[in-house]
Parts: structure tokens; C-alpha cells; sequence
């Protein structure tokens, strides 16, 4: 059986014992975050325990759908390094720093960004793209107000 | 200061062909580079009784090579590893050595680079995603290779320093200068001008080819012995001083704070135990996968203060000549790549005047410094004198 062109092409977030809560919570167009009840810091990644102080008490909380963030750094790809990305070169790949947890930063594409338009500190919105029947992915672009 | 200082030194450097197509297997290359060294030691093979190796599952093993050596060793490792681990691997040998296992260890790094396995190219997307701490956060955003997980560091780093892009450019531009002056580095004959450096496109930026490593097929080797077996030895032997590593981010995950870099942390260990400051280093061998990989580390290191690092490499500081001659074999933008030790066989041929009366020499050069990068979370360096 060969795929159809239009099948996702890209790596698809494997989900983990650790991870799949964050998954899921994107599956529904939602963000959730992995915090540490014992010192508060949040995971992100998460991961099996509190990567700052150790403790197994973690939990998950949940942001919703409405998440803003700046751009904090960013690298502009004009080579696909991986599958599915040759159609959509330039890829701008982007760290977010969120608003309402600074010390948080996560990973994701502009979409909808010329490259002429990007910079630091440029203010972006988490959006999600449905890219198979089940799975969503996390995305960013820029912010509407 | 560090309670091994001077007592151990290497005495031995070597170094296969280098090409794009080697048309021979890691061991063929090791051995070639494995022999070259210790030909430069004046030792026999079977004075070797370790050997260390680290690869990317891309090498032949330190078995192999001692057997063709006709060497029956004591201990062979081998580590997965890249940047740094010449530095931790000496490191290994010297504690080894001083704990009375072994007496003279030959560390080396062999691999088809260009014609076998190509890091800059990257990796399986679902290998990485399981392979690096929280990958699935990054592999799916299209984020594989080393130039974009660096870069992610540099943009930023750039934004709040002042650094530009033509600050990278001198920096390429210093070692192809370099490698100008030596017949072996794979770009000799091939000189950089910033014209032709700013002309061309980036692959991911903030970085174009100029800013990146070449990938080429090629084996290095170095021996580590005491300072006391050195003596016996034909050449002319370059002490450790002092040795520091660290193999951690402060952060679970290195893309969550990217402010911060080992280096940052091994830097201040290394200068302790060597019992130097960076003012005291006459020559460099800063690791250099990246051009700004080399800024952050100038800053790191100490040789530069944060802010400054640009208009110091502008001012051509790290060409032959300059305050701190950096790479002067090309380095791993322009001379060869076998994750480091290229450039630490440099550092060790800097030391023992083995240029002596021709210009690529840094004229009397005393102590030199070599640094290992295989990520912002993993750091070696190591500080020698003759
Ligand atoms: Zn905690």
C-alpha cells in the first residue's frame, strides 16, 4: 500500500508515559503544562519527575485555548532536515516565551509570518493544526489582538 | 590547583587523509592516524596498552584497532560521544594512568564523516524523538539538526549582544585564512572573502555553509602518557596543565533556557586547576561546529567580555598575529572535522614549534588552550603548556 499524497508527511508527536497528558490536552486544541507541587516549577517537557528539585508530586495544569506569548528566539530553515518539510521551505521555527508563565518556553513554526516580519519579542498566539484524524499539533502565529 | 598538573602530557599526534570519499573503512582511517602518532612518539604499538575511541556508532571499535595493530591492551573503551570527548577521554587516560592501570593510552577518532554518516544532514525523525530528552517537542516542528538546535541559542544571543552577521564572517574568515597556510586542510586554496560570505544564502540561520563544520572521512589520533614516559619519547612532550568538563544543562532541557551554556560552568573549574588566567593563553583551539559556537565560547572562556566579542573578532584577534590566534589549522570550518581532535593535534603542534620558521607559527607560544562542544550542554577543555 503506498500513502496517499495528501497523508501528513512530518515526524507526528510520539506520545510517552511522561508526555501524553501535554498530547492529549493538544489533541483537543487545549495547552497543558506539568507542574511540580512540592517547589512549583513547571516541566516543560515533562517528564517522570521534577527535573528542579526531584520530587515525584507532579501534576498537570490546564491553560485552555486562549494562549499568548512572544517570540523569545528563532531560527529560519531554508533545508528541510526532515520529512514532510520540503513543500514549505522557508520554515520558521521559533521558541515562545508564554505570557503567563515566562519562564515556560515552547517550541513550534509561525505560520502565517513572512520572514521580512519576524523578531524577537514579536507577540504570537498558540494555534492548533489538525494534522491527522486524532492528532493535533501546536503551532504560533502571529497576534491579532 | 589541579593535583595532576604537569605530570601528564601528550606525546604523540596523528592524522589519516583526509577526503570526501575515503574508499576505506573507519579502521582502515584509524589505523592510518593510530600508526602517524605513534610513529611522532617514537613508541611501538605495543607500548600503547589502552586505547579509547568515541563515535556516533559510525567508527570501528577500540578492539579492532589495537588487534590490527598487533596490540593485545589492557583496556579498550568506547564512548558515544562527539564534542568535548577528546578532552574527557584524555581526562579518562590520565586517571587511569595515575591510578596505575596503565601507562600509555592512545585515544582516536575515525569516521566516514562525508561518505558514510553525515551528522548535518540529520538524523531519523522517530530515533530522535525517543533518542533526546523531550524530543517530541522539537522533531515535529522540523527542528533535526545541529545548525537549527545551535542556532535557536545564537539568534537570541546575537539579539542581546550586539553580535552580527558579519561578526560570524570574521570568524570564518580568520580560519580559512589559516587553512590558506596549511597544504592538509581540506580548504586550502580556497580563501573566504566577506563579500563572497555575505553573498551567500543561509541553510538555517543565522548560519550559511561558511558557518558551518565541513563533514569529510577522516581518523585522528593522540597519545597520553606521564610526564616521566614522556621523556623516553622522540618528540617534544605538551603538558596538561589543567582539565574540566561538564555534561549537563542547568535545565531539564536544554531548549527551555537557552541562555546559559556548560561552558559557562567548565570555564572558571579549568582556569582553577591549570592555575592560569585566560590572559596567559597564547593560542587557541576553541571548538567551532558553528562560527557562533566560537563567539559564545570566546565569552565563555573569558576572552572576551560579553558585548565585546564581535568588535573582537573584527579586529582580527584570532588570526595568526592577532591577541589570540585561534584554530590555526583551519579548524573544523575549514581544515577537517573529527569532532575536535582535529583541532586539539593543532594546538599540540602549536606548542612544540613544529611551524617553527614558517608563518604558521604563533611565534613562542607557551600555553594554549583546546575546548570541546557537543551541544550547550555539553562542555571539555583542556588547558597545555610546553
Ligand atoms: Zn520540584
Amino acid at each position: 500500500m503506498t500513502q496517499a499524497k495528501t497523508a501528513y508527511q512530518k515526524p507526528i508527536p510520539l506520545k510517552d508515559i511522561d508526555n501524553a497528558p501535554y498530547w492529549d490536552a493538544a489533541d483537543k486544541h487545549q495547552l497543558a503544562l506539568q507542574k511540580c507541587d512540592d517547589c512549583n516549577a513547571y516541566s516543560q517537557p515533562p517528564g517522570p519527575t521534577c527535573a528542579k528539585c526531584g520530587s515525584e508530586n507532579v501534576s498537570w495544569e490546564q491553560f485552555g485555548d486562549d494562549i499568548k506569548a512572544t517570540v523569545y528566539s528563532y531560527v529560519v530553515s531554508y533545508r528541510p532536515f526532515l520529512p514532510g518539510f520540503q513543500d514549505e521551505l522557508p520554515t520558521i521555527i521559533a521558541l515562545a516565551q508564554l505570557d503567563k508563565v515566562p519562564e515556560v518556553k515552547i517550541m513550534g513554526n509561525i505560520l502565517n509570518c513572512e520572514e521580512k516580519d519576524l523578531e524577537i519579542g514579536m507577540p504570537i498566539q498558540m494555534t492548533w493544526v489538525d494534522i491527522t484524524e486524532d492528532r493535533a499539533l501546536p503551532q504560533w502565529i502571529p497576534a491579532t489582538n | 590547583m589541579g593535583t595532576i598538573k604537569d605530570r601528564y602530557a601528550i606525546v604523540g599526534v596523528g592524522e589519516s587523509e583526509r577526503s570526501r570519499k575515503s574508499g576505506k573503512t573507519p579502521l582502515h582511517l584509524a589505523l592510518d592516524a593510530a600508526n602517524a602518532a605513534i610513529k611522532d612518539a617514537g613508541l611501538k604499538a605495543t607500548d600503547i596498552d589502552g586505547f579509547m575511541n568515541y563515535n556516533e556508532g559510525d567508527s570501528c571499535t577500540s578492539h579492532q584497532l589495537a588487534t590490527y595493530l598487533g596490540v593485545r591492551p589492557k583496556y579498550v573503551k568506547d564512548i558515544q560521544g562527539g564534542g568535548a570527548s577528546t578532552e574527557m577521554l584524555i581526562a579518562d587516560a590520565v586517571a587511569l594512568i595515575e591510578a596505575g592501570q596503565l601507562n600509555t593510552v592512545l585515544i582516536y577518532r575515525s569516521m566516514n564523516g562525508s561518505s558514510g554518516t553525515r551528522v548535518g544532514r540529520g538524523y531519523d525523525p522517530d530515533m530522535l524523538q525517543r533518542a533526546l530528552t523531550g524530543g517530541s517537542f522539537v522533531i515535529p516542528y522540523g527542528s533535526a539538526s545541529p545548525s537549527q538546535w545551535f542556532g535557536m541559542y545564537a539568534t537570541r544571543h546575537m539579539h542581546e549582544t550586539g553580535i552580527t552577521k558579519e561578526h560570524l564572517g570574521h570568524v570564518c574568515l580568520s580560519f580559512y585564512e589559516h587553512a590558506q597556510r596549511n597544504p592538509k586542510a581540506f580548504l586550502h586554496g580556497k580563501p573566504l572573502t566577506m563579500e563572497n560570505y555575505l553573498a551567500t544564502p543561509d541553510i538555517s540561520s543565522p548560519f550559511n555553509i561558511h558557518d558551518s563544520c565541513l563533514e569529510l572521512d577522516e581518523g585522528n589520533a593522540i597519545i597520553v602518557t606521564s610526564a616521566k614516559k614522556a621523556k623516553d619519547c622522540a618528540s617534544k612532550p605538551v603538558y596538561i596543565m589543567g582539565m574540566a568538563a561538564r555534561q549537563c544543562h542547568p535545565h531539564a532541557h536544554y531548549w527551555n533556557d537557552i541562555d546559559q551554556v556548560a561552558s559557562d560552568y567548565v570555564a572558571e573549574e579549568l582556569y582553577e586547576n591549570a592555575g592560569v588566567t585566560p590572559d596567559d593563553i597564547d593560542v587557541a583551539s576553541i571548538y567551532d561546529c558553528f562560527s557562533w559556537v566560537v563567539m559564545r565560547q570566546l565569552e565563555a572562556y573569558g576572552f572576551a567580555k560579553r558585548g565585546e566579542v564581535g568588535d573582537f573578532v573584527a579586529e582580527g584577534n584570532l588570526k595568526i598575529g592577532g591577541k589570540l590566534p585561534t584554530n590555526t589549522a583551519g579548524g573544523m570550518l575549514s581544515e577537517g572535522y573529527t569532532h575536535g581532535m582535529n583541532n586539539a593535534i593543532e594546538i599540540v603542534r602549536q606548542l612544540r614549534h613544529d611551524y617553527k620558521g614558517t608563518d604558521r607559527q604563533v611565534e613562542d607560544c607557551k600555553i594554549g588552550i583546546c575546548t570541546g562542544w557537543a551541544g550547550p550542554d555539553i562542555a571539555g577543555a583542556m588547558i597545555l603548556r610546553n
